[in-house]
């Protein structure tokens, strides 16, 4: 196994023989080292929480950013690669808003996610714009338009996947058996914050506090929540 | 092998650019207006100016307006009327030439209708991703600073636009003039488009630094009535705009033909033709009628 | 923005008009669309039997009056841009969303312009009926009732007549629907067209009327005259 992937893993759009392709599972991979991210949709809305890893005591926290609004009415929360994360935001605002532009109505956030699983897969196209090796980020888009609430899941392999409610990043597994427990489709979008929150604890080595986690809601228009907001959930844990 | 393909290039420019294939680059190309460039079409012409005089002749685009804006101590008052006229023809009563770019930010129309409509909504997008990319409002310096480079850079195309920014920021109230030259004039006090010169003199006449937020909109107002009083170009209702440190607000909107009765109750003088009729007038009918009896058949 | 291919002589004229007059007009739930059947060239008449009408998508119908071969350019791209948004947003696209696709469209051919007068006719998300009209470089604005082409300065004047409600500028807001009935509306239209076939040598031969309501888009006709 281990000798016909290294043979197989190196091109980007080379398939190994069991007709699998080797460096979008290795940027598939990365993602499991980054940070935990759960996203949960309720009938009111989506939450979306993070966990911000500061690898040292003297990194300011507040320059990690792994939220970030789309449009008003989507966001997203990533993990893996956040740089790479930033190109596919900024490229699912450009999306939007010209969506926006061109029929004066926010962009459907099927259409969204659809595009930004396009940018992730421009690897493999061609010219010299395109990126050499597939991104590094996984991300939870949440957002709202005329069918409802919707939450996706995208991968490095541009594949978008619907959830109720999705956790990714290092502390995925755990997580997600515990979200698949508790999840109920009548959940208020209050008590999928606490779910998020304890969630996202349960995971976390160090205490949840407003510095080490981020949250927002699509509920119907994105709103990051403010420490003393997050604090308020963390008191209700 | 090679057989025939289908074109499908005259589908490309879908939106402002297929952005789906250049990820790269493109937030740059939406800050100065690139991004437009390769859906314009041009004609495969040696006079591009003579033909752009040319085709001005056919399509007749809407044109004419009063607009104006001043800074004052209680903010902005911004104030325009709402007709639209293609020579003489008035083709609309209803335009309307505020824009709201955002809850802090107002543009003006004046000039070419599809220029200030197609520009100010694409500038209404370059102020949204700046705000998305740097977590904060523009300010009316940088939001009117992308508008006239980008007008700048189609200079000589042929675009007529007079507009005015206006707007609250961190600065406090903001106040710029930009137009299809590539001008760009931070002011306290502008007028722009056909009826501009009238509703000057009224808005000088009246202006202090220290009015209400109801006496400047009535001031406002009453120069607006009064360019539509004078300029044929000009007329339908007026709309007055407040911006205050919360954004702004529409204040009014008045029909210029109920205006007419507060703002200009002149008394009707009796036998208007005794002052300037006279022998000339009578022949001058005369010759009309023949004129006007002669027609083509 | 650097033009393609052989340039052309001073006196290269790309355009011509075709005349004929098109006209909508929206009611609280339902849209009318009309335009007459004319299309000349010159003083001569090309054919008495060409449809100006088109629907666009299930709640969109668009006309255009000017140069026939422009608006039919349009319309093809428009029609093929509608299937583009169908299958990227798996719904048919609304008559809003048209509208501004529509404008955007035109801009986008400032400097060598489309030369065609276009309205567009749709109920809107609510189920309202709802009107655009143009001009040629893609201006527009929503209105209760339009015309456009060689009709327009001799019917437009009737609909103000009829059908002019208080502006939507005007503040207080006050409710600016048609106060017309579907019934009633057809029967103006009609003698809209007529009396412009009185008067215009571009307008005749037949009118058609694209009625869309809730229940769907049906068609009524009406000779004009033919001379």
């Amino acid at each position: 196994m281990f000798q016909t992937r290294s043979e197989y893993d190196r091109g980007v759009n080379t398939f190994s023989p069991e007709g699998r392709l080797f460096q979008v599972e290795y940027a598939i991979e990365a993602i499991k080292l980054g940070s935990t991210a759960i996203a949960i949709k309720t009938r009111e809305g989506v939450v979306l929480a993070v966990e911000k890893r500061a690898t040292s005591p003297l990194m300011d926290a507040s320059s990690l950013e792994k939220i970030a609004e789309i449009d008003a009415h989507v966001g997203c929360a990533v993990s893996g690669l956040t740089a790479d994360a930033w190109t596919m935001v900024e490229h699912g605002r450009a999306e939007c808003q010209n969506h926006y532009f061109t029929y004066n109505e926010p962009m459907p956030v099927l259409s969204c996610t659809t595009s930004l699983c396009e940018l992730a897969m421009s690897f493999a196209g061609e010219g010299e714009k395109r990126m050499s090796r597939p991104f590094g980020v996984a991300l939870l888009v949440a957002g709202k338009d005329e069918d409802g609430y919707h939450l996706v899941h995208t991968d490095p392999s541009g594949t978008a996947v619907q959830y109720k409610a999705k956790a990714i990043g290092s502390g995925s597994e755990g997580a997600q058996t515990a979200l698949q427990e508790e999840y109920r489709d009548d959940l208020t979008l209050k008590e999928a914050e606490t779910l998020a929150l304890k969630t996202l604890k349960a995971v976390m080595e160090e205490k949840v506090n407003t510095t080490n986690v981020d949250m927002a809601r699509v509920a119907p228009a994105y709103v990051k929540y403010s420490d003393a907001a997050i604090q308020e959930i963390i008191d209700r844990l | 092998m090679n057989g025939p393909t289908l074109d499908f290039s005259f589908l490309d420019a879908t939106a402002r650019g297929s952005m789906a294939s250049k990820h790269v680059d493109e937030s740059l190309d939406a800050i100065d207006g690139n991004m437009h460039e390769c859906n314009f079409k041009a004609p495969a012409v040696e006079d591009f100016e003579g033909f752009q005089r040319e085709v001005i002749n056919y399509v007749k685009p809407n044109h004419g307006t009063t607009t104006l804006a001043f800074i004052f101590e209680h903010g902005i008052v911004v104030a325009v009327d709402s007709r639209a006229s293609q020579g003489p023809y008035i083709s609309s009563q209803t335009v309307k030439k505020v824009i709201e770019i955002n809850p802090f930010l107002l543009g003006t129309m004046a000039g070419g209708a599809a220029d200030c409509q197609f520009w100010q909504r694409n500038l209404g997008i370059q102020c949204r991703l700046h705000e998305l990319e740097n977590g904060k409002r523009i300010t009316v310096r940088a939001a009117s600073k992308l508008l006239a480079n980008t007008l700048y850079s189609y200079k000589g195309k042929g675009l007529s636009m007079g507009t005015m920014v206006a707007g609250w920021d961190l600065n406090g109230p903001g106040l710029y003039y930009v137009d299809s030259e590539g001008t760009r004039l931070k002011g306290q006090r502008f007028s722009v488009g056909s009826g501009s010169l009238f509703a000057y003199g009224v808005l000088d006449q009246g202006y202090k630094w220290d009015l209400t937020v109801e006496e400047a909109c009535e001031l406002g107002r009453r120069a607006i009535y009064h360019a539509t009083f004078r300029d044929a170009f000009s007329g339908g209702t007026v709309s007055v705009y407040h911006v205050g440190a919360n954004g702004w607000t529409k204040v009014t909107g008045d029909d210029v033909g109920e205006l007419h009765f507060s703002y200009y109750p002149a008394t009707p003088v009796d036998d208007v033709d005794a002052h300037c009729g006279g022998e000339g007038k009578k022949e001058a009918e005369a010759r009309a009628a023949t004129e006007a009896s002669a027609m083509e058949t | 923005m650097a033009p393609e291919g052989a340039r052309q002589h001073a006196n290269w004229s790309p355009y011509d008009n075709n005349g004929g007059t098109v006209l909508a007009v929206a009611g609280e739930n339902y849209v009318i669309c009309a335009s007459d059947t004319r299309m000349s060239t010159g003083y001569s008449i090309l054919t008495r039997n060409y449809e100006k009408v088109d629907q666009m998508s299930p709640k969109t119908l668009m006309a255009s009056a000017g140069f026939m071969a422009d608006a039919q350019t349009l319309k093809k791209t428009l029609k093929a841009r509608c299937k583009q948004y169908e299958f990227q947003n798996k719904k048919p696209i609304g008559c809003v969303s048209f509208a501004q696709m529509l404008s955007n469209t035109l801009y986008y051919r400032r400097f060598f312009p489309y030369y065609a007068f276009n309205i567009v006719a749709g109920l809107d998300a609510e189920g309202k009926g709802a009107v655009f009209t143009y001009d040629a470089v893609g201006s527009y604005e929503r209105t209760n009732y339009s015309c456009q082409g060689s009709g327009q300065a001799l019917i437009m004047p009737v609909l103000d007549n009829q059908l002019k409600t208080v502006s939507p500028l005007v503040l207080p807001a006050v409710s600016s629907a048609t106060p017309l009935s579907e019934a009633a509306a057809i029967e103006l239209i009609k003698d809209c067209f007529a009396t412009a076939a009185e008067r215009d040598i571009y307008t005749g031969d037949r009118v058609e009327l694209w009625i869309m309501n809730a229940d769907g888009v049906r068609k009524e006709e009406m000779p004009l005259r033919l001379d």
